[in-house]
């Protein structure tokens, strides 16, 4: 597969929250904003771009049959492999928010850690782990593209609320109601994409 | 302490319901609420789940070292999710229960709510009260999922629990319903229906 | 006791590792001859489903025990072919020690099929010849979530199909996951006519392939996609025309009123 097809797909066509609807926990509640969401869609770009690759050599090289001694397969670890990596990578992430970014930290709050359990994240490792990559380029590229792809959905969600601030909702329906129904619709608009073939 | 107790398993339930009122674990909402027995399934795994690796985190907790905590955190409840798909997996009674289960496997191991909880409750707790409190999250996230599977499947396939309800009387199955965005859109009727109960939940 | 410490830290990080990965090493160890057992008779209802030796239900109300021995006594030949149709080998039919391809076994003949960097060989295609006369071949691919198979019994040797069964790993329910659990999905393979002679051997059509008044497809080698399932439909349809594709030369060569090609084509390369 072309890289930059690649790319463009795994942003638009295999959107990870659009189309996936992965990593929707965090994406609901740190959009409230746009400079927080586009900090932790950086955060959620970033982390998948160390894992993903990561994972893509462990899965190629030491969990596939046969890949580390003949006649081995270890395919049972891959979920608690991927997730441990996902999981370190995430910690020493936080660490380094802490460190140089103390405001986004705290932005951030409980959000962070969970990053580890961002769906999208791990989604990213099993859906490498399908896809059959045929070298360490494609996964980083994918990486890269459905890391975007989740930035731009939260940047945008977190625009339509900042809007939506202003707009006279019904008292029940505001805040966390009127995202989920924002969300649904958006959703339906981005299915406009699935039909585009690359 | 049974006060404390009381609220700790009717709290999750109603007034802090993980789905509606935490936000969490809205992914594998979506997924499994297409037909009432996947979500059936699904609230019965994360009942269990999240009752015993709250339970087993609370344990340990003394002796966690911070600055990893979240990777042992992960490691336990995957641990326990694989151990459970595999003894399943090896009786001959057991082995048709896990192959409806093992779709789920990765949604259960990655709910926030099972990691939610255990940050935010089994780490600073004992271990009966975070057990509660696992099961109890789980129930009140099982709610919600059975209620918005009930819709989809009644109006998405015309039946409930796979028995015919609606086709007879000449509906027509809405495919929208099915997709996951309505599952969404469901959600957001959910929370206006409990925020107009609840007026206290609502947002300024 | 000090648990920021980076001693304690990394040794108890490491325990916990090694304590994990090992138990469940030991576990998948341990169970995996009964594992195995149960996925092999898993397959072997899966196969005798889409050669109609009954409805799955039926089937798997037998035990694992009942299973083989339905297969070891309805059996007729089981063989493996390579992409010319040429039979490599004969596979054991057995009641002791009955050999099938499970879902891992297909996944990397899968990878041999599509070539790559996980190409570990030439396809090895297995061929399974049941006494109603219908031979069954698997299928195997990616779904939406995750890796989807199935079986596809063919009416003597012709390309007409006669039965289909198809399972996944984790598809979703109530949507892709219809694949398995849909009878009807399953019973619109019966009657088509695969085209070996194309590249897309056999559509699943989305919007609808065109149908007469009883709602049978007109089309030979079209069905309905599932609605809602998008892409699982996709994976299904090019994980059949990947699969049959590789066995095209076997049917095309073994249409009848020609030789079941064993003998021939062997005494001619040597």
């Amino acid at each position: 597969m072309e890289y930059l097809s690649l790319f463009v797909k795994s942003i638009f066509v295999d959107n990870m929250i659009f189309a996936y609807f992965l990593g929707m926990c965090s994406f609901l509640a740190v959009s409230k904003n746009v400079k927080t969401a586009a900090g932790l869609g950086v955060a959620v770009i970033a982390v998948l771009l160390i894992t993903l690759p990561v994972n893509y050599l462990l899965n190629t090289y030491v969990l596939a049959p046969d890949a580390l001694i003949e006649g081995v397969d270890l395919s049972f670890l891959s979920f608690i492999v991927f997730i441990a990596v996902i999981a370190a990578i995430v910690q020493i992430v936080e660490m380094l928010v802490e460190k140089f970014s103390p405001e986004l930290y705290s932005a951030l709050g409980i959000f962070l850690p969970l990053i580890a359990v961002n769906c999208a994240i791990l989604g990213g490792s099993l859906f490498m782990q399908q896809k059959d990559f045929l070298n360490i380029g494609e996964a980083t590229v994918y990486a890269l593209g459905s890391g975007f792809g989740w930035f731009l959905a939260i940047v945008s969600l977190a625009a339509i609320r900042e809007k939506m601030s202003y707009s006279n909702v019904p008292a029940a329906l505001k805040g966390l109601g009127i995202t989920f129904i924002t969300v649904g619709l958006m959703g339906i608009a981005f299915m406009t994409f699935m039909g585009i073939s690359l | 302490m049974d006060a404390k107790l009381k609220e700790t398993i009717l709290n999750p339930i109603f007034k802090g319901n993980p789905i509606t009122v935490l936000v969490l674990g809205i992914c594998s909402s979506l997924a499994v609420t297409v037909t009432l027995k996947g979500a059936l399934v699904m609230a019965l795994s994360v009942i269990v789940v999240c009752g015993i690796s709250s339970l087993i985190l609370s344990l340990l907790r003394n002796t966690i070292p911070g600055r990893v905590r979240i990777i042992v955190q992960l490691v336990v409840v995957a641990m326990m999710v694989i151990l459970v798909d595999q003894v399943l997996k090896s009786f001959e009674a057991t082995y048709a229960i896990d192959k409806q289960l093992s779709v789920y496997i990765g949604l259960i191991i990655t709910n926030c709510i099972v990691m939610g909880r255990i940050e935010a409750f089994a780490l600073g707790n004992k271990p009966w009260p975070s057990f509660l409190d696992g099961v109890a999250n789980g129930a009140g996230y099982g709610l919600i999922l059975i209620i918005v599977a009930f819709f989809r499947e009644l109006l998405g396939s015309g039946t409930l629990f796979g028995i015919d309800i609606l086709n007879r009387f000449g509906y027509v199955p809405n495919n929208l319903v099915i997709l996951p965005p309505f599952a969404l859109i469901l959600l957001g009727c959910i929370v206006w229906v409990q925020r107009s109960i609840q007026k206290d939940l609502q947002e300024k | 006791m000090n648990t920021n410490n980076n001693v304690y830290t990394v040794i108890y990080t490491t325990v916990i590792v090694v304590v994990v990965a090992a138990l469940l090493a030991f576990v998948s160890q341990s169970l995996k001859a009964k594992q195995d057992a149960n996925e092999k008779a898993e397959t072997i209802s899966q196969m005798l489903t889409s050669a109609r030796y009954g409805t799955k239900a039926e089937l798997d109300k037998l035990g694992n025990a009942a299973k083989l021995d339905k297969y070891a006594q309805e059996i007729e030949k089981a063989f493996v072919i390579d992409l010319s149709g040429k039979v490599l080998r004969e596979l054991d039919i057995t009641r002791g020690n009955i050999e099938v391809y499970s879902p891992k076994a297909l996944k990397r003949q899968n990878y041999n099929i599509k070539g790559g960097a996980n190409k570990t060989g030439e396809p090895e295609l297995p061929v399974f010849v049941f006494k109603n006369g219908r031979t069954v071949v698997p299928i195997y691919g990616a779904g939406l979530w995750g890796p989807i198979w199935g079986y596809i019994s063919f009416e003597n040797n012709s390309a007409t199909i006669a039965g289909a069964y198809f399972d996944h790993e984790s598809e979703t329910a109530g949507l892709g996951a219809k694949i398995k659990d849909d009878p009807s999905f399953q019973q619109e393979f019966v009657g088509e006519v695969a085209d070996f002679s194309s590249a897309n051997v056999f559509k699943i059509v989305k919007g609808g392939a065109p149908k007469d008044a009883q709602g049978k497809s007109l089309v030979d080698n079209e069905i309905d996609a599932i609605s809602g399932a998008t892409m699982t439909s996709q994976g299904l349809d090019a994980a059949i025309d990947a699969w049959l594709g590789a066995y095209a030369k076997y049917f095309q060569g073994s249409q009848p009123g020609c030789c079941q090609g064993e003998e021939e084509p062997k005494s001619e390369e040597e």
